[in-house]
C-alpha cells in the first residue's frame, strides 16, 4: 500500500507539474466560485451578529410605581432570577432612568431642566437567555411576572419582536437559498473544469485501463490532484476574501450597518475558515469523481 | 489457449462486425489476422482484450470465460494480454523510462524491480539507450519498439496487435517481426492484425482470413 500511495502522490504531483495551465484554471475555479461564497458568508455572518446584538435587547421591562425597600428588591430580584428563562435581572433606579433619558434626547437635553428624577419610575429590567428570547419565551415569564401584584406594568415591545423575528427568518431564508445556489454553482462550474482536464488527458486514461489500470488506481491520482486543488483554490479565496474584508468591506460596511448597532465588521471565524477548505477538498474531489466517471471505462 | 464460439459482434442493430465466429487458438502459436478494410479485424481483437461485448456467442481465454466475467476482474486479465497499435498509444509527456514501466507501477511493484525489468526489456527491443527521451523524439519504428517493450514487460501469455507494422517501412517491419518472433518463441502466442501481404509471405505463419465479419479462410503452412 505505501507503494501505491507514493505513487498516488507522486503522479498526482506530476499531473499538475506537466500541465500548469489546467491546474491554474481548476485553483482559479475553485478559488473565485469561493471567494464569492466567503464574500457573502462575511456579510451574513456580520448581519448575524447584529441580530445576536438586537437580541439581547429583547428584554421585559417591570416598571414599579413606588420605589419598595432594598430587602425586598433583593427578595424580588432573586425570585425572578431562578426562572428558568431568566438570565439576569437588573434594577433601574430613578436616577439612572433619568440619566440614560438624558443622554438619548442629546441636543435636546435642556428639555429636562427644572425636571427631576422623579418623573420617571424605576424598573427592573429582566433579561432573558439567548433560547428563550422569543415571543414564547417573554409570554411564559411575563405570565409569572404577573402574579406579584406589584408588578404590573410590564413592558415589552411586542410588535418590534415580531418584525424582529419574521426579519431573522428572512435573513435566515435568504442565506439558505444563496448559499445553496452558490454551492451549486461552485459544484457545477469546478467539476465542469476538472472535466475540461481529464479531457485533454482522456488517451492517457483510456492507456492506463489497456495496461491493466484498475478504475480505482486510474482514478485515485486524480481524486488526490482535486483535492489539492481545491483545498489550495480555498487557501487563495480565504486569503482574497481577507484582502476585500480588509481594504472594502470594513469600512463601507460599518458605515452601512453603524446606525443599526454594529461598531466592528468582523472577519470570518476559524472554524468558518476551517469549513471553507473543507468545502474546498470536497469540491475538488466529488469535482473530479463525478468527471472520472466519464472517461475511466473499461469497455467502452 | 483462446476458443471463441459463434461470436456475433453488432455495434448496430442491422449490421454485424463479427458474424459466427468458430476459433480455436493454441498455447504459443503465431496468428495473421488478415482480411480487406472493414472485415472485422480491430473488432476481434477488442473483444479478445474485452474492450467490447460480444453480442453473442463465448470467448475463452486461459480457460476463463471473458465473456461473462465481472468488469472488476476485467484489469487483471488484462495483465496478462499485451496490446500493440497502429498509433503506438504511448504517453507523449512521460519519458520513454516511464512508459515502460507503467504496467508494472499500475501493479503497484516496487520501485527498483520495476527499473531492472524496464532496462532488460528496452534492451531487449534496443532502445535502452533512449529511455530519458520522449515518444516524440523518436522515429516511428523506434516508438512502435517502445509501445512493444510495453506490450512485453508483463510478459504476457498473448501478445495482441492490430496493425503494428502500419505505418512503417520495410526495414522497421522486419524489425518488429523479429520481436514478436522472439516472444512468440519464448512461449508467447502472437496474434497480428495486418493487411500487408509482404510480411505474411516473408514469416509465413497461420492465417486467418476475415471477409464481412466471417471467416474466410483459416490456414496453416
Ligand atoms: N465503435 C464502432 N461503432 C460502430 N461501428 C463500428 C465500430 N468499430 C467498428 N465498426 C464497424 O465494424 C466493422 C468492422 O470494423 P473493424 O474496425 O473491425 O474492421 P477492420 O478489419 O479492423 O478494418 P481496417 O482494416 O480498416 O482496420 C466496420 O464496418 C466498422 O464500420
Ligand atoms: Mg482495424
Amino acid at each position: 500500500m505505501p507503494e501505491k500511495l507514493v505513487y498516488f502522490i507522486r503522479s498526482a504531483a506530476g499531473n499538475m507539474r506537466q500541465s500548469p495551465l489546467l491546474c491554474t484554471a481548476a485553483i482559479g475555479t475553485v478559488a473565485v466560485s469561493l471567494t464569492i461564497i466567503a464574500f457573502f458568508s462575511i456579510l451574513f455572518f456580520n448581519i448575524e451578529q447584529l441580530t445576536i446584538h438586537w437580541g439581547r435587547q429583547v428584554q421585559i421591562k417591570a416598571f414599579l410605581d413606588v420605589v419598595p425597600k432594598t430587602e425586598v428588591l433583593q427578595a424580588w430580584t432573586r425570585k425572578i432570577e431562578a426562572f428558568p428563562e431568566v438570565e439576569k435581572v437588573v434594577y433601574v433606579t430613578q436616577m439612572q432612568a433619568f440619566e440614560r433619558f438624558r443622554e438619548r434626547l442629546g441636543q435636546n437635553a435642556d428639555l429636562l431642566r427644572g425636571l427631576t428624577s422623579q418623573i420617571l419610575p424605576a424598573s427592573l429590567e429582566i433579561e432573558l437567555k439567548e433560547q428563550f428570547r422569543s415571543r414564547s419565551g417573554i409570554q411564559a415569564v411575563v405570565e409569572k411576572l404577573r402574579q406579584n401584584q406589584n408588578l404590573q406594568d410590564l413592558h415589552y415591545g411586542q410588535d418590534w419582536l415580531e418584525r424582529f423575528e419574521s426579519f431573522v427568518t428572512l435573513l435566515k431564508f435568504s442565506a439558505g437559498i444563496l448559499g445553496s445556489f452558490l454551492l451549486f454553482a461552485t459544484v457545477f462550474i469546478v467539476s465542469n473544469t476538472i472535466k475540461l482536464t481529464l479531457y485533454a488527458r482522456r488517451d492517457e486514461l483510456e492507456i492506463m485501463s489497456l495496461v491493466g489500470g484498475t478504475p480505482l488506481f486510474i482514478k485515485t491520482p486524480y481524486i488526490f490532484e482535486g483535492a489539492f486543488q481545491g483545498a489550495f483554490g480555498a487557501l487563495v479565496a480565504l486569503g482574497s476574501t481577507y484582502l476585500i474584508y480588509q481594504f472594502l468591506l470594513k469600512k463601507s460596511l460599518v458605515t452601512l450597518l453603524f446606525t443599526m448597532g454594529v461598531k466592528d465588521i468582523v472577519f470570518l471565524p476559524l472554524t468558518y475558515q476551517l469549513t471553507f477548505l473543507l468545502t474546498g477538498v470536497f469540491l475538488g474531489a466529488v469535482g473530479s469523481m463525478v468527471s472520472l466517471r466519464k472517461f475511466v471505462r473499461i469497455r467502452y | 489457449m483462446i476458443r471463441i464460439y459463434n461470436v456475433v459482434k453488432r455495434y448496430q442493430k442491422d449490421s454485424a462486425a463479427l458474424n459466427d465466429i468458430d476459433l480455436r487458438i493454441s498455447k504459443g502459436e503465431f496468428v495473421y489476422i488478415t482480411g480487406p478494410s472493414g472485415a472485422g479485424k480491430s473488432t476481434l481483437l477488442k473483444l479478445l482484450f474485452c474492450a467490447e461485448r460480444p453480442t453473442r456467442g463465448q470467448i475463452l481465454i486461459n480457460g476463463q470465460n471473458v465473456t461473462r466475467m465481472r468488469l472488476s476482474q476485467i484489469p487483471y486479465l488484462r495483465r496478462k494480454l499485451g496490446v500493440v497499435f497502429q498509433d503506438f498509444k504511448l504517453l507523449n509527456n512521460r519519458t520513454i523510462l516511464e512508459n515502460v514501466s507503467f504496467p508494472l507501477e499500475i501493479q503497484g511493484k516496487k520501485r527498483y524491480e520495476i527499473s531492472k525489468k524496464v532496462y532488460q526489456t528496452l534492451k531487449l527491443v534496443g532502445l535502452e539507450k533512449h529511455l530519458q527521451k520522449h515518444p516524440l523524439e523518436l522515429s516511428g519504428g523506434e516508438q512502435q519498439r517502445v509501445a512493444i517493450a510495453r506490450a512485453l514487460i508483463m510478459d504476457p501469455l498473448i501478445l495482441l496487435a492490430d496493425e503494428p507494422t502500419g505505418n512503417l517501412d520495410a526495414k522497421v517491419t522486419e524489425d518488429i517481426m523479429d520481436l514478436f518472433k522472439g516472444a512468440n518463441a519464448r512461449g508467447t502466442t502472437v496474434i497480428m492484425a495486418t493487411h500487408n501481404q509482404e510480411v505474411i509471405r516473408r514469416y509465413p505463419r497461420r492465417v486467418i482470413m476475415l471477409r464481412d465479419g466471417r471467416v474466410e479462410k483459416d490456414v496453416t503452412p
